[in-house]
């Protein structure tokens, strides 16, 4: 049932024009990046147990500091920690919306990734980053160059990870 | 029967001593990457860039496919080579350098290979490793590359070549 403009209520279906509707588009464009800009980026992610198997298990990486917790309480820790490069992903992960999402975005390089503190089961993720860098392509004039520095932190509080990474980003007046 | 030593959870021969700067291995063991590892990991580590998961959206870009996030080849890889070169890993210290030389698509397979760049005693306990990595396609073209620095173990004094 619908209600009409003039309140009466029909059966009649609603007629689907996708012209109606408004794409929610996601990922900002070139020229909205400056150095120095700070983002503070959405969501948080609790990591788990279960995160940290599946992702052990699913690239190989068998060390037993991250997979074997009778191991890791011997090296010192009260539980085992989450493998770092989860935590390196899904702090990239965590900066993506507000970085590189827009299609043709190209990954250009990580320049480096810094894992300043282990992070355990619990823990919640989040995120943000500074634009270090903005600059034209030139094989690409459709797209220019970017550079962020990413930061995770555990639980709103301690530094973890620090990473910085370049990507092209597709021009506004392009898409 | 005795539950297997500690000293069975990690091998004889990876300890810090164990790679001597210039050390060259190629990793037995390759990866198939598959929607399992690509498109599960990058939603798992809330990588909201489509072209990775949405195959519709990908038909007209210039792969034509999705892409595996790059972060995904790169723990692969770096998960094959850590059997070989970091067993003993205390700790992850950091990455530079990484690159993507061309796309990884789903039904691509990896493989490992490591160097040694350095190797630096900390205490008598831990040492400092830089690994070049490189990811290897089926087709013999290189996909990663990146500088690995890790901590591992050193050889416990008692099991040392020279006591011995």
């Amino acid at each position: 049932m619908t209600a009409r403009a003039d309140g009466a209520i029909t059966t009649e279906r609603p007629v689907f024009d996708p012209g109606d509707f408004e794409l929610v588009e996601k990922g900002p464009v070139f020229e909205t990046f400056e150095v120095g800009q700070q983002l503070e980026h959405h969501w948080g992610r609790t990591l788990s147990e279960t995160d940290a198997v599946l992702f052990g298990s699913l690239t190989l990486n068998y060390a037993p500091l991250y997979t074997n917790a009778h191991w890791s309480r011997q090296l010192g820790h009260e539980q085992r920690p989450i493998n770092a490069y989860f935590v390196f992903l899904t702090v990239l992960g965590l900066s993506v919306e507000d970085t590189s999402e827009r299609d043709g975005g190209m990954f250009l390089g990580v320049d480096s990734v810094d894992f300043l503190a282990p992070v355990y089961p619990g823990g919640t993720l989040t995120a943000r980053s500074e634009v270090l860098a903005v600059r034209d392509s030139k094989s690409r004039p459709t797209a220019g160059i970017v550079t962020w520095r990413t930061t995770g932190y555990v639980d709103s509080r301690e530094p973890v990870l620090e990473l910085v990474r370049t990507n092209l980003v597709v021009r506004g007046s392009a898409s | 029967m005795n539950a297997p030593s500690p000293d069975a959870v990690t091998g004889p021969a990876t300890f810090f001593e164990d790679y001597p700067v210039g050390r060259r291995m190629r990793h037995k063991r390759g990866k198939t990457i598959d929607e399992l590892e690509g498109v599960l990991l990058t939603n798992l580590c809330v990588n909201t860039a489509q072209a990775h998961f949405n195959e519709d959206s990908q038909k007209h870009q210039p792969v034509g496919t999705r892409i595996v996030f790059g972060g995904v080849t790169a723990s692969v890889v770096i998960g094959l080579a850590s059997q070989d070169a970091s067993e003993n890993l205390v700790r992850d210290i950091g990455l530079r350098t990484m690159k993507l030389a061309r796309p990884v698509v789903h039904g691509d397979t990896v493989y490992a290979f490591t160097e040694v760049v350095s190797a630096t005693p900390i205490d008598d306990g831990l040492g400092e490793i830089v690994f070049h990595h490189w990811g290897r396609n089926q087709d013999d073209q290189t996909v990663f590359e990146a500088d690995r620095i890790v901590h591992v173990r050193r050889r416990p004094a008692a099991v040392t070549a020279e006591e011995s």
